[in-house]
């Protein structure tokens, strides 16, 4: 019914010079097709509810089906009509809902399979390990380096594996519409390809305890050369504040999968899952 | 024996106290009273959340800190969100449920009032526990969902945070037994003629509703008490690998049907006032009606849709993503049936049908958004923002619309007098303004973070104006409260029935209705609603009920002050007020007779004929729980906890066999409707819901112990966290004795049969030995497992010593402590064999116990596999 | 009489059964580095949990006699029990 998603939605909008469609527009465009659709049957279905609420009004002299028997006390229940109606204008909401969500279910294939088709397609990607505890983010670069503000080149896929070392957070940078659950003990991935350089700001999205509301982070999007030369100049070095990293991997757990950052096959939000 | 006796008798029908009197609403069974008790106390929690919120809106008028501390702001966040679903919504809507189900059916009250009275108190008590914890070194403060491990004592030390989870398993308590309560008499006491189908839409989401309640809180129990063994024994599930996902499956397990629980009642009455004020029948009820069903089925397989961001695998994301989708197609049917009802109708905008109208389009606008939430993609982003906390209060408010709807229909049953009709419609109208502009915003501000009280700056103007449209709607309270205060003194009084159209029985009795609610045998074999003469009524001429007929009670003799003309109303009507006042004439027949009693009011004497409505003991056993709660609450602290949970031990031992002893008569109708439970008495279908939600408790356990086991690996599992000293064969011998035990209680039954005193004392005996005989030999085994010293475990093998040893205790001690509960009820039942009970016909006890026994030994069938042998 | 004589033989039925699955055990059949035997074993033991709760229900807790409908309301207990525990379990393979 859908292949793999791309071609569906993706053809229209390539994203900057990645040549990857970001998670980003993808919500975008379906989200705008979603708002418009919604405000249209909102205010269809509404207007026409009112409508029929003025029009029927109790008027003394006048009812407008004489010939309708009225309910009656102690009657049992019975239907006010066929429902002929009642099946068309269901069988087309349902039609407008159905044909949406399958839409929107190749984009999710898309979400989903990106990142293993990019890294099969040689695209260079960026893995970044994303930390939450309790009231902060570390980030970890795939050469060790550790910050507490996410720093990541523009126009680059950015691929993110979340955890938590404490309770459950969530990491959410909301400008690049890019969200995971930090859950302790298991990892989730989610990507990303900022198009814009700028700061931008991270938050926790799961109440996580006194700190919730300020467990924020800085997103630098840097220009690709500004981002390499700063990247070589943390080499090894750890200039995040916390000592991260200590899931219990390694053993045959179906989650807390294993700590190598790229495993292959498994960068879907579902990498926790991996194979039992 | 004669004090319980007493009570009973002077505490029964005869002289019930009026309502005036503060102790009648302390021993009071009836549903009506219970029902207006219900809908008090949710509309205190109302009130109490309400502030709550409006705290919240203050602090969130502009980014960052200002009257609440960050941890002031999440439990304000936390309680509001507890309260306001569980102490308000619900019980909001089972006042009504109370109040006008068993009118509706034709039933003179629910199957089983004293647990009526029981469920209620618990309610109330739990609610208490709920604010007290606020004293408690603050309260919860998890959120609403309680997402683990944040719930853990680890990151929750303070004594609130367990209050919390105990008043929650108090409340379910309550849920329990009434759900128990209202299928039972919905399945067993409807009026003749009325079938299943043919039950008015209120009551046929009342119905569903119950179904829901009755597994989804049993599974929320599961969740719970495996909390509450984190905080008091220190049991590790939640924070072992997995345990984090293990509370999201099993809270939205529960948390997913708890929203349609919720508003389902509301669409109940929405239906009940659109088909009455638009004066035309709901439009396509039975596809209505099948649409219901078919949402309260799939509400137990759309749970993982709150979960799509937490790393459950594609094929099962798929797999939430098509039922979510599928659920909403029945609501559509639901929303267009109700706007062409209204087609060709003459709709009258009585407050009701305003609430129930703006309750449908609040509802559609919630609709939408939620299919938003239900397309994978979007929801990766909506996740934990605003657009959630907006789609949820439209849908979930939208509920609570309809419910005020309810609230305005039937206060003149309840009270018997007409609210303010320009009030209503003002507070419809503050309200209906003052929700929009309080949650459409959110969708504006939907980038902010859930429970975050600093936003980016740019949110600010959405959200000031929510705070503003938070006052408006928490203003429109006041005048609600105005006009139905005012109303119950002043209001315009009505007879039977003030609206036009309506069509339910409960229009049929006066306002309010009578004690026992009909006079007459409200019947519809002849296809409308008739009463029928009740052959022991004839003879004082009230028989002759039938729509409209029955006014007579109000007003009357006592048409002078309405308290004393509430208390002749509620004191059974025409039978005690004329067999007082003319005793001589042939009012009193057959077994019947007039006799002083004790007190010195004259009284009616017949015992095996009139219903009990009075009993103290349902308040006394809930205050006991409470007191119970508290003490274990704190019980780690020492102080006065433990003293306060041992007076509340005793004191439930005492109400329980004050309870158990009370003579307390409930009649089964003896023409009533009863497919598809015909032949399964009340009592044995009680017991059957009952178990059938505890199949649901003990499957959230084993499937807790499985889903944790898959997490840590299978086969890994039994290497890494068990000691070699856990062997088959304690299992075994405990599976040999239960299944002794339960054929035992066979044998007690044949015994009965044959009239066999002794057999039965012999066999029921037989049985409290081999049940016995298990817990000694679990006993033992955990000593011995305690106590291992291995080179893996070195210091024993505890409750808390890892995932494994958690699971084992907690699942078998739940197991146990149902066992522990079998052999008391053995303690009650074997003394009174001694004396010859349960003989012949009297052996139902005995069946009714035989149920749950076998029960448990069934649960033990798997308990012994999974964690002995597997 | 005859009643007594069918609830015997019934509790003879599950004290063997229970007996066997214990035997399964003992066969070795349950070895946790031995996939293909130990699903085997868990198959066959499950199921005679499943026969001897089957029979408990149906004659001593007399479902047999009563209403169909008392044993939909069992079923519906134990769907819901089930769809949780294996969607659950399922959603982490
Ligand atoms: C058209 C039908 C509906 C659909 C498709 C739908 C969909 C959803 C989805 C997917 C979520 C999860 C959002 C997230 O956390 O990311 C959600 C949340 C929620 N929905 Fe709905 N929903 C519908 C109707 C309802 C109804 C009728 C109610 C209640 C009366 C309701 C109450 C809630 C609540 C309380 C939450 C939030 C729970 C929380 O996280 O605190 N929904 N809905
Ligand atoms: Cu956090
Ligand atoms: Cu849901």
């Amino acid at each position: 019914m859908v292949d793999s998603g791309g071609p569906v939605v993706g053809d229209t909008v390539l994203a900057g010079t990645s040549g990857i469609r970001a998670p980003a527009e993808v919500f975008n465009s379906i989200f705008v097709v979603f708002l418009g659709l919604g405000t249209l049957v909102g205010v269809v279905v509404i207007s026409y509810t009112l409508y029929n609420a003025y029009k029927y009004r109790y008027r003394e002299d006048e009812d407008p089906a004489p010939e309708l028997e009225r309910p009656e006390l102690g009657e049992l229940p019975e239907s006010g009509g066929k429902g002929k109606k009642l099946f068309l204008s269901f069988g087309i909401s349902a039609l407008i809902v159905l044909s949406l969500v399958i839409w929107t279910y190749a984009s999710l294939l898309y979400v989903e399979g990106a990142p293993t088709e990019a890294q099969q397609n040689g695209v260079d990607v960026l893995d970044i390990e994303v930390d939450g505890f309790r009231f902060g983010w570390q980030f970890t670069y795939p050469n060790g380096a550790q910050t507490s503000e996410l720093r990541v080149p523009a126009n680059r896929m950015v691929n993110l594996s979340v955890t938590s070392q404490d309770v459950f957070h969530n990491f959410g940078i909301p400008e690049l519409r890019v969200k995971s659950d930090a859950i302790p003990g298991q990892t989730t991935n989610t990507w990303f390809v900022a198009e814009e350089t700028g700061t931008y700001t991270a938050n926790c999205y799961e109440i996580c305890g006194e700190g919730h509301s300020g467990m924020d982070a800085k997103v630098h999007v840097m220009e690709p050369e500004a981002f390499q030369e700063w990247y070589a100049n943390t080499e090894g070095e750890t200039n995040g504040t916390h000592e991260g990293n200590e899931s219990a991997g390694g053993e045959d757990h179906a989650l807390s999968g294993p700590d190598e950052p790229a495993a292959p096959g498994a960068l879907a939000p579902a990498r926790a899952g991996g194979a039992p | 024996m004669s004090h319980g006796e007493a009570d009973g008798h002077d505490a029964g029908g005869h002289d019930f106290p009026p309502m005036s009197s503060v102790k009648r609403w302390f021993i009071t069974t009836n549903h009506k009273d219970i029902g207006i008790l219900y809908t008090i106390t949710a509309l205190f929690f109302l009130v109490l959340g309400g502030v709550l919120a409006l705290l919240m809106r203050v602090q969130l008028w502009g980014p960052g800190e200002s009257i609440l501390s960050a941890g002031a702001y999440n439990q304000a966040v936390s309680a509001h969100g507890l309260l306001m679903v569980f102490w308000f919504i619900s019980p909001f809507a089972f006042g009504f449920a109370n109040y006008i189900i068993p009118l509706q059916i034709g039933a003179d009250d629910l199957a089983f009032p004293r647990l009526n009275a029981m469920s209620y108190w618990a309610y109330l008590f739990s609610g208490l526990l709920f604010i007290i914890s606020f004293f408690q070194g603050g309260t919860f403060d998890g959120g609403w969902t309680m997402y683990a491990p944040l719930n853990v004592p680890t990151y929750m030390p303070n004594v609130g945070g367990t209050t919390v989870v105990l008043a929650l398993i108090m409340f379910i308590a309550a849920v329990t037994m009434g759900s128990v309560n209202f299928l039972t008499t919905m399945y067993r006491m409807r009026a003749e003629g009325l079938r299943m189908r043919d039950l008015p839409m209120f009551s046929m989401s009342i119905l569903l509703t119950v179904w829901m309640m009755l597994f989804a809180f049993a599974a929320l129990l599961a969740a719970l008490l495996i909390l509450g063994a984190e905080h008091l024994l220190g049991v590790s599930y939640f924070t072992a690998d997995g345990g984090t996902l293990l509370w999201t499956h099993l809270f939205w397990f529960f948390g997913h049907p708890e929203v349609y629980i919720v508003f389902f009642p509301a669409l109940g009455i929405m239906a009940e006032c659109f088909q009455t004020f638009t004066g035309h029948r709901i439009v396509g009820r039975k596809w209505f009606v099948l649409a219901m069903v078919l949402v309260a089925l799939q509400s137990f397989v759309v749970w993982m849709h709150h979960m799509f961001l937490t790393g459950i695998n594609l094929e099962i994301k798929t797999l939430f993503m098509v039922t979510t989708i599928g659920i909403s197609l029945p609501f559509d049917l639901m929303v267009f049936s109700l706007i062409y009802t209204m087609i060709k109708g003459r709709i009258r905008f009585t407050t009701p049908f305003l609430f129930s109208l703006g309750a449908l389009i609040l509802f559609i606008i919630g609709g939408i958004t939620g299919v938003f939430l239900g397309a994978v993609v979007l929801d990766y982003e909506f996740r934990g923002t605003y657009w959630v906390v907006a789609h949820f209060h439209y849908v979930m408010v939208g509920g609570a619309t309809g419910l005020f709807a309810g609230i305005y229909y039937w206060f003149p049953k309840m009270t018997g007098r007409m609210y303010d009709e320009y009030l209503g419609k003002l507070h419809f109208g503050l309200y209906f303004v003052g929700f929009n502009l309080l949650y459409f915003p959110m969708f504006g501000a939907w980038e902010t973070p859930r429970r975050v009280f600093d936003y980016a700056l740019p949110l600010g103007t959405w959200h000031k104006v929510a705070t503003v449209g938070g006052f408006l709607l928490g203003a429109s309270f006041l005048v609600m409260f105005y006009n139905l205060f005012k109303s119950m003194a002043v209001g315009e009084e009505v007879g039977d029935n003030p609206w036009e159209y309506s069509t339910t029985a409960e229009w049929a009795v006066s306002s309010p209705p009578p004690l026992e609610n009909f006079e007459g045998k409200p019947s519809y074999a002849d296809g409308t609603l008739s009463f029928r003469d009740e052959p022991q009524l004839t003879a004082d001429g009230s028989g002759d009920g039938g729509p409209g007929g029955s006014a007579s009670t109000d007003g009357g003799i006592a048409s002078g002050a309405s308290e004393t003309s509430s208390g002749h109303r509620s004191d059974g009507g025409l039978r005690t007020e004329s067999a007082t006042a003319g005793s001589g004439s042939a009012l009193v027949t057959g077994p019947e007779a007039v006799t002083p009693t004790p007190t010195g009011t004259v009284a009616v004497h017949e015992e095996d004929e009139h219903a009990d409505h009075a009993s103290f003991w349902p308040f006394v056993v809930c205050f006991a729980g409470f007191l119970t709660f508290l003490g274990v609450s704190g019980i780690q602290n020492g102080g006065a906890y433990p003293w306060l949970a041992g007076t509340g031990g005793v004191l439930s031992a005492v109400g329980f066999v004050g309870l158990a002893r009370e003579p307390f008569y409930v009649p089964e109708p003896t023409m009533a409707e009863q497919w598809p439970f015909a032949g399964v008495e009340n009592m044995k279908l009680g017991m059957w819901m009952f178990l059938g939600s505890d199949v649901v408790l003990f499957g959230g356990f084993i499937g807790s112990y499985l889903f944790l086991r898959v997490a840590n690996g299978w086969m890994h599992w039994h290497h890494a966290f068990i000691p070699e000293d856990h062997v088959v064969l304690p299992g075994l011998i405990n599976t040999y004795l239960l299944l002794a035990s339960s054929f035992a209680v066979v044998i007690a039954l044949v015994a009965a049969h044959k009239n066999s005193s002794r057999g039965v004392v012999a066999s029921l005996s037989l049985t409290w030995l081999l049940g016995v005989g298990f817990l000694v030999n679990k006993g033992l085994e955990w000593q011995h497992l305690f106590h291992v010293s291995t080179e893996a475990f070195p210091n024993g093998w505890n409750v808390g010593t890892n995932v494994a040893s958690s699971t084992f205790y907690l699942t078998t001690g739940l197991h146990g402590a149902h066992v522990i509960v079998g052999l008391i009820m053995l303690m009650y039942m074997i003394p009174r064999a001694m004396k010859g009970a349960y003989l012949g016909d009297d052996e139902t006890s005995i069946e009714y116990f035989g149920l749950y026994w076998h029960f448990v030994d069934i649960v033990w069938l798997f308990l012994f596999p999974l964690f002995y042998i597997l | 009489m005859t009643q007594l004589k069918l609830y015997s033989a019934i509790f003879v039925v599950l004290m063997a059964l229970s007996t066997t699955q214990a035997l399964v055990e003992r066969t070795g059949f349950v070895d946790f580095d031995a996939p293909d035997t130990y699903w085997m074993a868990f198959g066959i033991i499950l199921v005679l949990s499943f026969v001897k709760a089957v029979f408990v229900a149906t004659y001593y807790m007399h479902l047999r006699w009563e209403p169909r409908s008392v044993t939909y309301l069992m079923l519906g207990g134990l769907f819901v029990a089930l769809a949780l525990t294996t969607a659950a379990a399922y959603s982490i393979l």
